[in-house]
């Protein structure tokens, strides 16, 4: 076949069929997307977990340790601390702030191709 | 023009949790993906992970599509860039040079003396620079627009048609030496 002009170059190009993919190509994408099986934990859930492991563990070796009174006085002293804090503006404005930055911080953390291209290719 | 809801309705489905609505789409691109990292990467392994790994930036980063955009010129410059990647992490990318072959076969003029059309076409494809190869795949992947080609490739409009011109020629040359050696 004579490719003389780009009409014919284009009907052969545009006739030409495709690469056939893997047979289990498809189904790899989609175990790999939509139908991935879900995490037992979420991370928050992970990062909640993992503080209550982390105080569980704490009170435990005080009841261990020092007996009764200091874990009673420790529990005091928790409670009286987390009073402080929480009835102080300026600490609950920064916990406000913190959570802010983090969830706007999480909205901009995708994958986002744009159009500058690959230096790569245009050197 | 495919029948059923338009992609941009079934990335709207996708984000509302509708997981056919994302295999719809992947059954609608996934051979013309695999179709551009295969002619890039040149090796059915490296095409095969590139495409998964388009499909997977993709719906982790759905939310960031456009509405209005076309999904098949966002896919395909996911597969672009992490064909890219592929490439520049293998160091076997170069414009001067023609990429390596991981499966080599017969040299373009021999394999078109054997084969039929779409193959000598194929071989021909395959012996052009990277950058016109891209180019010319994304034309028949994409048709004549131009634009799209350029957003892909995030090259100016320019340049694509000069790429797209020169590839032509160079085809064009090397269809008709393997005519010849026929």
């Amino acid at each position: 076949m004579k490719y003389d002009n780009d009409d014919a170059l284009d009907r052969a190009l545009f006739a030409l069929p495709l690469e056939e993919p893997p047979g289990d190509l498809r189904a790899a994408i989609l175990t790999a997307t939509v139908y991935r099986p879900a995490p037992l934990f979420k991370p928050w859930e992970i990062a909640v977990l993992g503080g209550v492991a982390a105080v569980a563990t704490w009170l435990i070796a005080l009841v261990v340790l020092g007996g009764a009174p200091l874990f009673v006085h420790s529990l005091e002293a928790i409670g009286s601390t987390s009073e402080d804090l929480l009835s102080n503006y300026s600490t609950l404005a920064w916990i406000a702030a913190g959570g802010a930055v983090a969830i706007w911080l999480s909205i901009f953390t995708g994958f986002q191709p744009s159009a500058r291209g690959v230096d790569a290719h245009r050197r | 023009m495919h029948a059923g809801p338009e992609d941009g309705e079934l990335v709207a489905m996708t984000l509302g949790g509708n997981a056919e609505a994302f295999a719809t789409l992947v059954e609608r691109y996934d051979r013309a993906v695999y179709h551009l990292c295969y002619r890039t990467l040149h090796n059915v392994e490296e095409a095969r992970d590139a495409t998964q790994e388009a499909f997977f930036k993709a719906y982790r980063s759905l939310r960031t599509f456009k509405q209005g955009a076309k999904f098949s010129t966002w896919i395909f410059a996911i597969a672009y860039h992490a064909c890219c990647d592929r490439l520049n992490r293998n160091k076997r990318y170069s414009n001067e040079e023609m990429p390596d072959r991981a499966d080599p076969g017969p040299g373009p003029e021999r394999e078109a003396i054997a084969l039929d059309e779409a193959r000598r076409l194929r071989a021909a494809i395959d012996a052009l620079p990277e950058k016109y190869r891209t180019v010319i795949t994304l034309y028949h992947l994409q048709g004549k627009q131009y634009e799209e080609i350029a957003e892909v490739l995030g090259l100016p409009m320019g340049t694509v048609k000069t790429h797209l011109f020169r590839a032509k020629e160079q085809l064009r040359k090397l269809l008709s030496a393997a005519e010849v050696l026929e």
